[in-house]
């Protein structure tokens, strides 16, 4: 093990080493520390909750896993989603993340540990994150040694693209999911490394919790394989290949159709296709490398060569012949999305209008990495100077993480390898620093200059003092040499002060973004009051509550999707639609009677049982993630199915402008969402101007009125506007004519109307 | 007793008016073969076309193609949308004869017709009009014409497929086989197999490979697929070159943004794999110290630039 200063000569080489793990154990428990502990602003915060939209799916689901048992929930049918479909729960999920906090629940009350289930939730991902910390280090320890691998785990711990996806409270897939990819990497660059049958099934082991635990899992289903294949392109099969990637592609495609979700999708999609076809590929291979090691003739490999490329070429007809007949299935539009993201707006508007899927522009990724994204080509340039099997993995990640970075999903497990990246580079500059230190030592005639004898040096230097942050100790602990050196102390400091000064920096950085940028649950918002002192906004739940308190049970709440994971988690009610889009006719249903005017809107909301509708308006507090900013996409969707009577040019002025004042189409102002949204709206400010805050525009004097649905529930700040629909009229009459009668207005006729059909 | 005449009297008049609208039909369908499918109109034969008892459906253009009404969209649809119509309105007139004439594709200038521009309220070019049958079995509750949304873009798919939801069956059209692409692309091949010995070793070389992943991966982490996707344009119309906004960024942003990470990388890399290398102490010192600067300058650079897009910021360097 190499180090900066040389050890006294009095140590055995078992306390040196010893000394070293003991070091590195507790540099890595400072780590899973800090890691956990910046993940805890959200608690500290604001309190012990579940976070955003689809957490909260999966805590009801966790909660009926962990209050009936692993086989209720298994069959667990939800007639309250997706009403009046209802939602075949159990296959229709990943069950990684719950069936994960089921068993630690379960653990821990085996124990006699009472502790409740929401706090399982909200911790797992911060605990996690530990893990994830740890499978970073074994990871970059495969990669370059264990002093980057401590470096690269403090990244991965603390930098703020992962912990936006993994704060308490984000009881998301991604959660676990994260951990699980790292593993599984690092388990298969083991495997490739070593030849080994075992960590081949540890990767397929892995594999499989990963398929049960994320959609994600496509990933690696598609970077394992194309790194096999680049490699056999480099002229760099061996039998390690052969053995790594059989064992990883048989047992993980066996146990990953074990998922009810997943089922014969991996031999019936596109998207598995390449893990198959390199799987063929190798044993053709393999197999002309058998052949040629027995056979001598010149003529007889080239024959075999052919051979091998017009197999390969007829398997790849045979797959796109079978996916023109319809056996395999095409590429899923999610996944030609991904590649052009015109397809998806072009012809699945649900896709494109999930934020997820938006673009990302730079700041958000140096808001998410910092310098981590600068060192990282440096990094990519390095793994090219060595270029051992398993760079050309971490470079063909990098090339893919930097495509799709623009997409968070994908995008963040993209950050991890540009942590290991990263790592290098620091490294290498650290190990700079050290190497002119030890050029130092040789200087002042100690040891060698050439720090490649080994005997010599040792000592880390300075022990890590008290070790407060996790970083420094890193900077300290990683130190390596070369046969090189520099020359002087002056130039020494100066970098090791550059190099200090940037982690410090990072540590800054990550810690402002995750206090403020990353650790809001978006249930609950804070605003700060003049004084200086957070208030905090509760509408969501405020509304939620409302709803679980005064309304029935069967009462059926119509919102447009995103709220409705957050509806039945809070306010157990029915919904119409909720954040698993899979059926895009529902969506664009609601779609539909949110854009339409309250004629049509109202047998639509009959006829689905609906008796409640929920939406959200930001125009007095200046929220801007409100509906009436959603509504264009609602707009978009249903005039997906119904481009007769929806369309998305009606509603925007007659020059194209998107206005809620004076000036908006009609369509738009006699729209159900308009008149939801603005109901009323006016007269808070009693005959004053009426501003949207949102839009900055200002409302019309006279607002809408409303005949087919009653104002039921406005909460504090009016983010949340309940709206009950009524029932017919007891008289047979419309609801307008009702309404109008009721307030005594006469009934302007043009013509008189037959009294009564005469009795023949 | 009282309902026969009444009947009579519906099914006459239904008669009286179905004659004049049978002419009609018969003049379009003339003067669309003598067009190639499509109506060359003027305010007299759009009246005729969109008759108020129509049985048939309409497709109208509304353009503006003499050059001197130049302006940018007028360019636009000259060398754009005005190709897709005329294809999809061809392929149209390739359609059976039973349906071809129940819908009718019709272009209307502006210099022919400056009087229905003016009725129709219309200030801009190009706009594609869909008139549906009033009358006869196709008729639809709807009957004011539907406007062609043109967030598709201009080209003739998107068209074709849209005007099918409004004609009796949909229109045949294929796309045209682009001979000019699969020329180049073949020839494309073609150089590059021929080339193939000649440029092997660069391909070979792992320093090509590695310079093409670190631009990727400079151009995608700038935010390149942000304004390939948004379109966004490469720069403000106040001349700005940066966007403000954290979710919002220029053309010109993704260089200037790619050049300061290729620099700081580009230190690091002078830090870590050739300054070490270096045999004379004074010139190790003078590169140790210019690289350092560097990397302080351009960063502090950097967090100017991130402090412009996201004002909250709180930590700055030199700078």
């Amino acid at each position: 093990m190499p180090t900066a200063f040389p050890l006294p000569s009095d140590l055995s080489p078992a306390t040196v080493t010893n000394t070293a793990s003991l070091l590195r154990i507790v540099a890595l428990s400072l780590i899973s520390g800090a890691a956990i502990a910046s993940r805890l602003f959200a608690v500290i915060n604001f309190e012990s909750i579940i976070h955003e939209f689809d957490p909260w799916f999966n805590y009801r689901a966790t909660r009926v896993l962990a209050s009936k048992g692993f086989y209720e929930f298994w069959n667990w049918f939800d007639p309250t989603a997706w009403y009046p479909l209802g939602r075949v729960v159990g296959g229709t999920v990943y069950p990684g993340l719950m069936a994960t906090s089921g068993v630690i629940y379960n653990f821990l009350h085996a124990l006699n540990l009472p502790v409740d289930i929401r706090n399982i939730c909200v911790m797992l991902a911060p605990g996690f994150s530990a893990l994830t910390a740890w499978a970073t280090y074994m990871f970059t320890k495969e990669m370059k040694d264990e002093s980057a691998g401590l470096l690269a785990a403090a990244f991965i711990g603390i930098v703020p693209g992962y912990i936006s996806r993994s704060v308490a409270g984000s009881y998301d897939n991604e959660a676990i999911a994260i951990f699980l990819l790292m593993f599984t990497f690092f388990c298969w660059i083991k495997a490739l490394k070593l030849g080994s049958a075992l960590f081949g099934t540890l990767a397929a082991v892995f594999y499989f919790y990963m398929v049960a635990a994320w959609g994600g899992y496509v990933f690696i289903t598609n970077m394992i394989p194309l790194h096999g294949l680049v490699l056999i392109l480099m002229g760099r099969f061996s039998s390690r290949l052969y053995v790594a990637y059989s064992s990883w592609y048989a047992i993980g495609t066996l146990s990953s159709m074990q998922v009810p979700f997943v089922g014969f999708q991996p031999v019936s999609t596109s998207e598995h296709m390449a893990a198959l076809g390199v799987f063929g590929l190798l044993q053709i291979v393999a197999f002309t490398q058998l052949v040629r090691s027995h056979v001598s003739s010149k003529q007889f490999q080239d024959l075999l060569f052919l051979a091998l490329i017009t197999v390969g070429l007829l398997g790849f007809v045979g797959v796109v012949g079978l996916t023109y007949k319809g056996v395999i299935a095409p590429w899923t539009g999610r996944f030609y999305s991904l590649w052009d993201t015109g397809y998806a707006k072009k012809h699945i508007p649900i896709i494109a209008s999930v934020s997820e899927h938006q673009p990302t522009a730079w700041p958000s990724f140096f808001m998410d990495l910092q310098f981590l994204i600068f060192v990282f080509p440096a990094g990519v340039v390095l793994c090219f100077h060595q270029l051992r099997d398993e760079h050309v993995f971490v470079i063909i990640y990098a090339v893919m993480a930097s495509y799709f970075r623009r997409r968070h999903a994908v995008a963040f497990s993209s950050l991890l390898d540009t942590y290991l990246d990263a790592a290098e580079p620091a490294d290498a500059a650290a190990e700079e620093s050290t190497s002119e230190t030890s050029a130092t030592n040789g200087a002042s005639g100690a040891a060698a200059t050439t720090a490649t004898s080994s005997g010599s040096k040792k000592a880390k230097k300075g022990p890590p003092p008290a070790g407060t942050t996790a970083l420094t100790d890193l900077v300290a602990v990683k130190k390596g040499d070369k046969p090189k050196g520099i020359f002087g102390l002056d130039t020494r400091l100066a970098i090791v002060m550059n190099a200090f000064g940037m982690l410090a920096f990072f540590v800054f950085h990550c810690t402002w973004a995750t206090s403020n940028a990353y650790s809001s649950p978006s249930v609950v918002l804070a605003s700060t009051n003049p004084d200086g002192s957070q208030h905090i906004i509760d509408d969501f739940r405020e509304a939620y509550y409302w709803l679980r308190q005064n309304t029935p049970e069967t009462a059926v709440v119509m919102s447009w999707w995103d709220y409705g994971y957050q509806i039945a988690g809070m306010a157990d009610r029915p919904t119409l639609v909720d954040n698993n889009t899979w059926n895009n006719t529902h969506i664009a249903t609601v779609g539909k009677a949110m854009s339409s005017t309250e004629e049509v809107a109202y047998p639509i909301l009959r006829k689905h049982d609906v008796d409640y509708v929920l939406v959200i308006f930001g125009g007095l507090l200046g929220y801007s993630g409100d509906d009436i900013n959603k509504f264009l996409w609602m707009v978009r969707i249903a005039q997906g199915v119904w481009p007769e009577e929806i369309q998305e040019p009606n509603y925007f002025t007659p020059q194209g402008e998107y206005r809620i004042d004076d000036h908006a189409s009609p369509t738009m102002k006699n729209s159900l969402m308009y008149k939801m949204s603005y109901y009323r709206f006016a007269e808070l400010f009693g005959g004053g101007p009426a501003q949207d805050r949102v839009r900055q525009q200002q409302v019309p004097k006279v607002g809408p009125t409303l005949d087919y649905l009653d104002e039921a529930y406005t909460t504090e700040n009016w983010i949340v506007r309940i709206y009950e629909v009524r029932k017919e009229d007891l008289l047979g009459r419309d609801l307008k004519s009702a309404n109008a009668f009721a307030k005594g207005k006469k009934r302007k006729r043009s013509k008189p109307v037959s009294r009564r059909r005469p009795i023949v | 007793m009282f309902l026969l005449p009444f009947l009579a009297f519906v099914s006459l008049s239904l008669l009286t008016r179905a004659a004049p609208a049978d002419e009609t039909r018969q003049k379009l369908v003339a003067l669309a073969a003598a067009g190639g499918g499509l109506i060359k109109l003027d305010s007299a034969s759009y009246d005729l076309l969109t008759a108020p008892n129509r049985d048939w459906s309409a497709s109208i253009e509304f353009t503006a193609l003499d050059t001197r009404r130049r302006c940018a969209p007028c360019k636009l649809v000259l060398s754009e949308f005005n190709p897709s119509w005329n294809a999809v309105a061809k392929a149209w007139s390739k359609a059976p004869k039973a349906h071809r004439d129940n819908h009718f594709f019709a272009t209307l200038d502006f210099d022919d017709g400056q009087l229905v521009f003016q009725k129709m309220g219309l200030a801009s070019a190009p706009v594609v009009y869909v008139y549906p049958p009033v009358e006869g079995p196709r008729a639809k509750a709807r009957t004011e014409p539907s406007k062609y949304d043109f967030s598709h873009g201009f080209e003739a798919e998107p068209l074709a497929e849209h005007l099918s939801n409004h004609t009796p069956i949909p229109i045949p059209y294929t796309k045209p086989f682009d001979w000019a692409r699969w020329t180049t692309a073949g020839a494309g091949l073609l150089a590059f197999a021929v080339t193939l010995r000649f440029i092997a070793p660069i391909l070979q070389s792992r320093w090509t490979w590695a310079i093409i992943t670190i631009i990727t991966s400079l151009v995608m982490t700038s935010g390149y697929m942000f304004t390939r996707i948004r379109g966004s344009p490469f720069m403000g119309h106040d001349g700005s070159w940066i966007a403000g906004g954290f979710q919002n960024q220029f053309g010109q942003e993704v260089q200037v943004i790619a050049a300061v990470y290729g620099t700081l990388g580009f230190a690091f890399i002078m830090l870590t794999m050739v300054i070490p290398y270096q045999t004379t102490s004074q010139r190790q010192r003078f590169q140790v110290y210019l690289w350092s600067t560097i990397i302080m300058l351009v960063y502090s650079i950097l967090i100017v630039l991130f402090k412009v897009k996201n004002r909250g910021y709180p930590f700055r360097l030199l700078l």
